[in-house]
């Protein structure tokens, strides 16, 4: 029977139960900067190895940028390519995203606009940051 | 079928995309000589005789800042008719876009304006919006009005002395900007022919407190100060270098002037002074750039540094120049370059006054690689024990944006109530839906409908308000490249509007906004319903839930192909988020603008009449932008478990927004209330009514009806009284 109380199929991630306040603020935190699952890696293997590599670029980006070697077009842009493979990513290993207030423990089943709209915004925010900061530190151009 | 959607997004883009390049923009992004801001001669290069009519001949550049004379006939017979002076070698600045509007200006020797005559701009609202003749027209105020006068933007307060201009409606920040850059360059040329006469300023008695600081006293007192221009602030890959960072400081002061000359050199100083000159020095510890110069020629100006003090300005020449040989001041930063700068104060310039030492210098446009006039300073004032009395009181002007603001404060207030009031109507909805049926929807629909007449006319065609998608996509660069405050501030009810906004799609999600407060989803949406009041319901149509659900992403497409082309042409895409009529509809008029574009704002209006908010449901980019975080509100809708069985909300949905499985989408609903009146309607809500007969039937009280939308359960009470 459908939940209509839930715009999709309720979904509790192994860490929503439980445990203390601390834990459960680490465990959601690594959840938004590490989009694979072991689970996910079971099912695919070869997508998740491709998103490994291009999640070791994405960061191997920030660090060439924060020696100060990109132009900011280019952190842009490898920015963008990269959440758009998290979508995917996502969407094999941890297709859940939080449904109601983020302090909150009701997650739900994530449909590829859910994930987007999550990815988007959490990149948006974590690249905006980044990226004002090393420009106030003067090493990428724009 | 999403591709359907984006292969329609494609053409639409296509078509307004042809339709805005077949608009007429003259000086839009125009191509400017290279030599227009360097060459000796300007005239060669910019149609001074337009802006200063009567004049056959004109000068080379002079002065600084530089302006050029013009003349009438030849040789002895010459006569000085005016001046003309290009904007941007006197002020950067920057209009709407960031950019400034290049300016061409004219004055006559009695310090009245002759002509204004745009050459470039880059405001995108003037190449779409507003025809550009409007901003020719504004710069017609100027002709005649004389530079001394105190100009602005807005009406004429002859009591106070202010000549008021009409302003741009819509365009208010081109304007001031404007304003700004015509009276700044109007008042430097006219100080420097002498047509302005400096009003004299008190001058300081210095304190002299005991003991002589070393550098860190002095940087830490404020009596030295650092002026520190990055390389990426001219335009410059950043090498970790500043491109120049200069320290400076009155010289003339005693307690400074020993420090940094020691006594001896000090009192050498002094003695060469005359009585209305002040000394600074200035040093530069970083940089390759020299603020001396390399192009300095004997007899000729310093044209990198002077010193700004309110309107006045002070340059240098050779004879205004000492060397500074060696600081004394223990602990002084290493510095490749020094000098001694006498200011020819003549009673005007007072160092118990704020100053500015100004570093002009040129911004390299890395795409275009064109050099645009860009002038970087450091305020500097004498700290209070310096002198005698303490610093005097100086009254600033208030900043642009301030003026604005207090300005319309009595229409800001009224705005801000009427966004206050919208959400305290929204964060009551329970007890209002609970008072309606779904016969009478008044008690909610009494305020939406007021809130919405609110929205169209004062909002909407009054205060000009409407947000849009532009917005999103200006904050985006100025997030990455450039965030300026002040542009943002300076459209008080936009930025007041954006806040409640972000605030209200975070709490309930876009259908606050977009179900009741959007100027043009209001209007859209108030058509369908007087369409309905007028008996044309019979022609009204709902579409097919299934094309729905395909059509509804195009606005995505069309958001996501806006954000794409602004992150490589900016202007391109304003000119593509055309695919809003909100420009036609509020801030232009249908009948203002060209046909195409009247067209498509009153064909989308018309068709709101018999289907309910096209624009809002398939192409608005801004509700798709909205939409987006709507999936993280926190606090939605109630449904409960036999919605999803139930499809009695789901008919009356008029945004299609609940499927099949009574589950609402956030992101398309737009809070309209309508599902929840039914869900505590005992008569309209199929199980609540079915409840309600077998209650009726059994005898049995109906009780209050609670928040999960079903009567309190009635408990039996055990015979012994006791409570379980
Ligand atoms: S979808 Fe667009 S036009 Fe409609 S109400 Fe929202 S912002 Fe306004
Ligand atoms: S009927 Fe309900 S789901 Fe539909 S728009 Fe109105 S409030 Fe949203």
């Amino acid at each position: 029977m459908v939940d209509p109380r839930m715009p999709s199929d309720p979904v509790v991630p192994s860490y929503a139960e439980g445990g203390s306040l601390a834990r459960r603020l680490a465990a959601e935190l690594w959840d938004h900067l590490w989009p694979w699952s072991r689970d996910g890696f079971r099912r695919h293997k070869a997508l998740q190895a491709a998103g490994m590599a291009l999640g070791l670029a994405a960061s191997t980006m920030w660090v060439i940028a924060a020696l100060g070697h990109l132009a900011a077009g280019a952190v842009i842009g490898a920015w963008f390519g990269w959440s758009v493979f998290e979508v995917l990513v996502r969407l094999g290993a941890k297709p859940y995203v939080k449904e109601g207030p983020w302090w909150g423990r009701r997650y739900r089943r994530a449909g590829p606009m859910d994930m987007l709209c999550y990815v988007g915004f959490k990149n948006l925010l974590i690249g905006a940051s980044l990226f004002l900061l090393l420009k106030a530190a003067g090493m990428v151009v724009v | 079928m999403r591709n359907t959607a984006c292969l329609l997004s494609l053409l639409l883009c296509a078509v307004l995309l042809g339709t805005s390049l077949a608009a007429h923009a003259d000086s839009y992004e125009a191509a400017l000589p290279p030599e227009l801001s360097s060459a000796k001669r300007l005239c060669d290069y910019a149609p001074c005789t337009e802006v200063l009519p009567g004049a056959t001949r004109f000068s080379e550049r002079m002065g600084a800042p530089p302006y050029v004379e013009g003349y009438r006939g030849d040789g002895a017979s010459a006569r000085l008719v005016g001046y003309v002076m290009l904007s941007t070698d006197i002020t950067d600045t920057p209009a709407y876009s960031g950019k400034p509007v290049v300016t061409l200006i004219g004055m006559d020797t009695a310090g009245r304006f002759t002509g204004v005559r745009i050459l470039k701009h880059s405001e995108p609202i003037l190449l779409l919006g507003i025809p550009e003749s409007a901003l020719i027209d504004f710069n017609r105020q100027y002709i005649g009005k004389f530079v001394g006068d105190n100009i602005e933007i807005g009406t004429s307060r002859p009591d106070e002395g202010v000549i008021g201009l009409d302003a741009i409606t819509g365009a208010t920040v081109t304007v001031v900007a404007q304003n700004q850059v015509m009276m700044t360059s109007g008042t430097a040329v006219a100080q420097q022919v002498g047509i302005l006469e400096a009003t004299p300023r008190p001058q300081a008695r210095f304190a002299d407190p005991a003991g002589t600081p070393d550098w860190d006293g002095l940087v830490a007192d404020g009596a030295v100060q650092r002026l520190l221009v990055r390389r990426r602030a001219v335009g410059l890959e950043d090498d970790g270098e500043p491109f120049i960072e200069l320290w400076f400081g009155a010289l003339d002061h005693p307690r400074i002037g020993r420090a940094i000359l020691g006594e001896h050199g000090y009192r050498s100083l002094h003695r060469q002074l005359g009585e209305t000159d002040h000394a600074i020095f200035v040093i530069r510890s970083g940089g390759a750039e020299s603020f001396k110069g390399s192009g300095f020629v004997r007899g000729g100006i310093f044209d990198r540094v002077q010193v700004r003090q309110g309107r006045d300005t002070f340059t240098f020449r050779d004879l205004d120049y000492q060397n500074l040989y060696d600081l004394k001041a223990a602990g002084a930063p290493a510095y490749r370059e020094s000098a001694i700068f006498i200011i020819r104060g003549k009673g005007i310039f007072s160092n118990a006054y704020p100053w500015r030492l100004v570093f002009l210098g040129n911004r390299v446009d890395r795409a275009t690689g064109e050099r645009t006039f860009a002038n970087f300073d450091r305020e500097y004032w004498l700290p209070e024990a310096y002198l005698e009395g303490g610093r005097p009181v100086v009254e600033r002007p208030d900043p642009t944006w301030l003026k604005i603001w207090k300005e319309r404060a009595p229409a800001i207030l009224g705005f801000v109530a009427l966004l206050l009031a919208t959400a305290a109507v929204y964060a009551s909805r329970d007890r209002l839906v609970r008072r309606s049926t779904h016969k009478n929807k008044w008690p909610v629909n009494g305020f939406k409908y007021a809130i919405w007449v609110l929205s169209i006319g004062f909002v909407g065609f009054g205060l000009l308000a409407q947000p849009s998608i532009t917005q999103v996509l200006t904050w985006f660069h100025s997030l990455l490249f450039q965030w300026q405050w002040e542009l943002f501030l300076s459209d008080p009810f936009i930025f007041l509007f954006w806040v409640f906004i972000i605030v209200t799609v975070f709490v309930w999600g876009r259908g606050l906004f977009c179900g009741w407060l959007c100027p043009f989803g209001s209007l859209s949406e108030l058509l369908f319903k007087l369409g309905r009041a007028l008996g044309l319901k019979h022609l009204q149509r709902t579409p097919p839930k299934a094309l729905h659900d395909r059509l509804k992403w195009l606005k995505y497409w069309i958001f996501f192909g806006l954000l794409a082309v602004s992150m490589i042409d900016m202007g391109l895409a304003e000119k593509l988020a055309e695919v809003e009529p909100f420009k036609t509809t509020f801030l232009i008029g249908l009948f203002e603008r060209s046909w195409p574009y009247a067209l498509f704002a009153a064909s989308l209006l018309g068709l709101s009449i018999f289907v309910e908010r096209p624009f809002c449901k398939y192409l608005c980019p801004l509700g798709a932008a909205l939409a987006m975080p709507t999936t993280f509100r926190w606090f939605g809708l109630r449904r409960k478990q036999e919605c999803d069985s139930c499809k009695a909300c789901a008919k009356g949905c008029g945004s299609l927004a609940i499927d099949r499985d009574g589950r609402i989408d956030p992101r398309e609903c737009l809070l309209c209330m309508d599902c929840m009146v039914l869900y505590y309607d005992d008569h309209g809500c199929p199980p609540l009514a079915q409840e309600r007969r077998r209650r009726t039937r059994d005898g049995c009280d109906l009780t209050p009806i609670g928040a999960d939308g079903y009567y309190i359960p009635i408990r039996p009470v055990p015979a012994d009284g006791s409570r379980r």
